[in-house]
């Protein structure tokens, strides 16, 4: 029956239409067999000015009510500086999208054929057009310097801490592998070839490497603040993309091909929750959940390169405490090596749920080594 | 010159043949396998109308998902069966349609049908040329493209569904034929390499014979500076086409490769469920820069011919010259070589040498100038004319609007060190819907309703053209500006609800859907109007009668399309190719509204070529 309505809907809306269309060309002013545009110019002039108006209304519009509930600020070094090369970019295109806008849609409106003037004959003009070139190259120029210099700054080698913790994060469908160094500080040799990838060790750690004995995996990914932190990052079958969006952090997954990542968190989750704590937006009620924005904030760990359907899943949380803390957590690991020697548990290759189309896909917790 | 004249000469005897003994065309030969660039033209444009309606479908569909992740709409099992079940879309057909609509906007109504209709409906008319160098390959190249287009509807009806892993076709994703890895990525994608492939062969078809007819069968006197914005935006178009399509055909033969043969040009060290499987020593990243040595030009390919038909369109409706003529041209040409130069920028974060990053940023952003170099021109037209706002006008206007706002954004995302953030996020979508998307509809818009006249002999319905540019215009915007704010929400969710910092923006997502639904329909005006006015638009009335023929210039343009009679004959001119005297914007000159390129030069009079 709706079926049925929604199609007369449809049909009685072209008739609609074609009506419409009929009329309009039975009431059309023609000029020597043309139509004459003199009025529909004169309208269409002032619809192009309420356009731009409105357009301006509803642009500040989006910057107030959605801002607020942007991803927060920047919680690393390099986050704080790409944010204010961001801010400054917006600004200056800023500029120039209120300049041009309202100079086409003015002009539009301005020199309308109903305002009975003539044309003016006028093809080019050098001077103009080179100032209109230099100009924004010179604007250009800026802004590529400050960005390269920051981007080299980012990935260069020599500017990492020399107490840097180093993670690895591997990604594989549908979940991140997350891989500490231990109480050593030195991870254990993987080796990927047959005798060594299993079901059971599916990162191809090497047991004999003694390296690899106090190594443990997390469920949480655990940063200290101030503390540089390097991620190695790789993946097990498809391309991930490791993204921490409060960190400005992404650095694709590669299977076959390591690439990394170095930033330095600047705010613990409970100061940044304690900063949130003041913003207006965030002092209200979640609707989905009923509670206050901020108490449930959360760092986390997302993928943002496709991998499969279950892509949107590949949530972690990521917290970041002061190294008295961290030094705490780390003491509560337990490292791998031996269960997986002892007993080799049957690992959860894939964590989720594939007939889970009703449900959105909640990764269950980590490889359950440590149980 | 010679060549053109003797040229002129023997397709007026040709013609006068015709004329006399007037071989029957039957069915077949007029409408369908028609060499004919009119009829080709249509054939494109009809083609894309019908790709466009079916994409913008798969957006409502997706957008359904994306507005509301939580409700169910029981009439999506009626129609999709097992790929709805319960009323909500699957995650597995939820990166089908966003796939397909990717890859149907981009290739199939973007580069198909603007560059197909256009390149072929006005090269022959404004070069001053009976019909393409090979009206043949001309008509191979639409069938390809539709059997490349049959190909990929095709893969909708297959058991395991259309492709799903995403328009690029990243491998490891794509390169494996498993679908436990991923269910699209079976037949479906098989079929989507197969389409892929027809494509590219019908648009390098089109694109050689569209280079030959430029540049070789001008008319007398029309020396390429005297060519209208149009030809050398679609000749530039084809010129990209033709350099940067056979890397992506490469690269996609080479994918199939590894999901047929085994090979392992893309992979490498592939481990499924702790099994690892035989691939050894290939690159992922190889493909991406095969896939985006194509997929940037590819977006230029989208731009330029809309940027050429704006041009024109805003010149003539303006009733002033272009702005700066011979900058556009050069910024074309600037534009064609950096757009092969920058591809690099949509891997910044992919694992590439990060001093790679650097080299490409410098390009990206180069870009920027002849941009807005074109930018200010068309502003600078607009000024101090006598402008008529009718409806592509009004579409040309909002081109401009659109590449203006789409085109600011990306020099935030060419800058490597902030892309860093906004790489795959709903930044980039806002971003390259509007700059590519949106524009490109708006500059194909305007053609249609400023050549509908030409193709078909009658006008579009102004009101019903007023009432689709408002409601998209407004609608585009309403989708995507207030998009640019999902900043750090990456794209191609299925849903947000799995994240604590993504799951603020619901009440977006549902506004973005609804406005989304809007716009849809608002494009069905489109499509009413354009067959309502095929058969019962309102007539374009003769001027002067010649010899039998029905002369008219509906809105006064001074090239010389519209020297050719209303009658859309087989060879364009009835009589000899007209000559060209002079340079294609003589408006607001000598105290006459327009002087038509066909006009000789009163004596002393100076060419302003």
């Amino acid at each position: 029956m709706i079926a049925f309505l929604s199609f007369a809907v449809v049909v009685l809306l072209f008739a609609v239409l074609v009506l419409i269309a009929r009329a309009s060309e039975l009431t059309a002013e023609l000029k020597d067999g043309k139509l004459d545009y003199t009025s529909q110019s004169k309208w269409n002039g002032y619809f192009l000015l309420t356009f731009l108006i409105l357009m301006f209304v509803g642009s500040a519009y989006c910057f107030k009510v959605l801002m607020p509930v942007m991803v927060p600020k920047a919680a690393s070094i390099h986050g704080e500086i790409t944010d204010g090369l961001f801010n400054l970019t917006m600004l200056i295109i800023g500029v120039v999208f209120v300049l041009t806008q309202i100079a086409l849609f003015w002009f539009a409106y301005r020199y309308n054929e109903s305002k009975g003037h003539d044309s003016y004959f006028y093809p080019h003009n050098n001077k103009l057009e080179v100032i209109w070139t230099v100009i924004p190259a010179l604007v250009l120029t800026v802004l590529v310097a400050m960005g390269m210099n920051e981007w080299m700054t980012i990935f260069n080698p020599d500017k990492r801490a020399k107490d840097m913790l180093v993670i690895e994060a591997t990604g594989k469908q549908f979940n991140w592998i997350l891989r500490y160094s231990g109480k050593d500080g030195k991870f254990g040799e993987r080796i990927i070839d047959k005798a060594h990838v299993s079901p059971t060790n599916e990162l191809g750690i090497n047991w004999e490497d003694a390296k690899s004995h106090d190594d443990f995996m997390a469920d949480k990914l655990y940063l200290v603040k101030g503390r540089g932190v390097l991620m190695k990052l790789g993946a097990q079958d498809v391309l991930h993309s490791f993204f921490l969006p409060h960190f400005r952090v992404k650095m694709d997954c590669v299977p076959g091909l390591p690439t990394e990542f170095y930033f330095v968190p600047t705010m613990t989750t409970v100061e940044m929750q304690e900063y949130l704590s003041k913003q207006p937006w965030w002092q209200g009620i979640n609707p989905e959940t009923g509670e206050v924005r901020w108490k449930t904030f959360k760092y986390e760990l997302a993928c943002a390169e496709l991998c499969g359907k279950s892509h949107y899943g590949m949530q972690r949380e990521v917290v970041v405490v002061e190294q008295k803390e961290y030094d705490e957590w780390l003491a509560k690991q337990t490292p791998m090596y031996q269960p997986a020697v002892a007993e080799a548990p049957a690992v959860e290759t894939s964590a989720t749920d594939t007939t889970a189309a009703a449900e959105p896909v909640k990764p269950t917790a980590m490889l359950d080594h440590k149980k | 010159m010679e060549t053109a004249t003797v040229h002129a000469d023997a397709h007026h005897d040709h013609v006068h043949g015709h004329e006399e003994h007037h071989h029957e065309e039957t069915f077949l030969t007029k409408y369908i396998f028609s060499q004919d660039h009119k009829m080709i033209s249509k054939q494109f444009l009809i083609t894309g109308i019908f790709w466009g309606i079916v994409g913008g479908l798969l957006s409502v569909l997706f957008r359904l998902q994306l507005g509301w992740p939580n409700e169910t709409f029981p009439f999506l099992e009626t129609f999709l069966g097992k790929w709805a079940e319960g009323g909500r879309i699957s995650q597995e057909f939820y990166y089908a349609l966003v796939t397909m609509h990717g890859t149907i906007l981009v290739f199939f109504v973007l580069t198909g049908g603007l560059s197909g209709t256009f390149a072929n409906l006005l090269i022959p008319y404004q070069v001053g040329a009976r019909d393409m160098a090979s009206p043949f390959i001309n008509m191979l190249s639409y069938w390809f493209f539709l059997s490349a287009g049959v190909v990929m509807l095709f893969s909708f009806f297959i058991q395991t569904g259309p492709a799903s892993g995403g328009w690029t076709a990243y491998p490891p994703l794509n390169g494996l034929r498993d679908t436990s890895v991923n269910l699209g990525s079976g037949l479906g994608f098989d079929l989507w390499i197969l389409g892929m492939s027809l494509f590219i062969v019908s648009s390098l078809l089109g694109g050689l014979n569209y280079i030959a007819t430029v540049l070789n069968m001008r008319t007398k006197g029309m020396s390429m500076f005297r060519m209208p914005l149009t030809m050398w935006a679609l000749l530039f178009t084809a010129v990209i086409g033709v350099l940067s399509f056979p890397a992506l055909l490469a690269g996609c033969v080479l994918l199939e490769f590894d999901r047929l043969l085994d090979t392992s040009f893309y992979l490498n060290n592939i481990i499924i469920n702790g099994n690892l499987l035989g691939y050894k020593g290939g690159s992922p990243i190889l493909f991406q820069h095969l896939f985006w040595f194509l997929g940037h030009p590819e977006v230029y390919i989208i731009i330029i011919p809309a940027m050429g038909l704006v041009s024109e369109v805003l010149a003539v409706h303006s009733r002033k010259p272009i702005f700066g003529y011979k900058a556009m041209v050069y910024s074309i040409i600037a534009i064609l070589v950096l757009s092969f130069i920058v591809w690099a920028h949509h891997m910044f974060v992919t694992g590439l040498n990060p001093s790679l990053a650097a080299v490409f940023t410098l390009f990206t952003l180069m870009i920027a100038i002849p941009s807005a170099i074109k930018v200010f021109n068309w502003i600078g037209t607009v000024w101090r004319g006598k402008v008529r706002l009718s409806t592509p006008a009004l579409f040309a206007i909002g081109f401009v609007s659109m590449f203006i706002t789409g085109g600011l954004t990306g020099i935030i995302l060419g800058n490597s060190a902030i892309d860093i953030q906004l790489h795959d996020t709903m930044f980039v979508v806002a971003h390259f819907h509007i700059v590519m998307g949106v524009s490109a509809f708006f500059g194909m818009f305007a053609g249609v309703y400023h050549w509908f006249p030409r193709l078909y002999g009658r006008y579009m319905n102004e009101t019903l053209g007023q009432i689709h540019f408002y409601g998209t215009l407004i609608g585009a915007y309403a989708i995507f500006f207030p998009m640019h704010f999902m900043t750090g929400l990456p794209r191609r969710y299925y849903t947000y609800a799995n994240f604590e910092t993504f799951n603020n923006f619901n009440f977006l997502a549902e506004f973005i859907s609804i406005a989304a639904i809007v716009v849809f329909f608002v494009q069905l005006v489109f499509v009413v109007n354009f067959f309502y006015s095929i058969f019962k638009g309102r007539k374009v009335l003769a001027e002067r009668t010649v010899d039998g023929y029905g002369y008219a210039n509906p809105w006064g343009s001074t090239s010389i399309e519209w020297s050719a009679p209303i009658e859309r004959l087989h060879g364009n001119w009835p009589g000899d190719i007209p000559e060209v005297h002079r340079w294609p914007y003589d408006y607001a000159v000598n105290g006459r509204e327009f002087i038509p390129q066909t006009e000789p030069l009163k004596p002393g009079e100076l060419s302003h070529d």
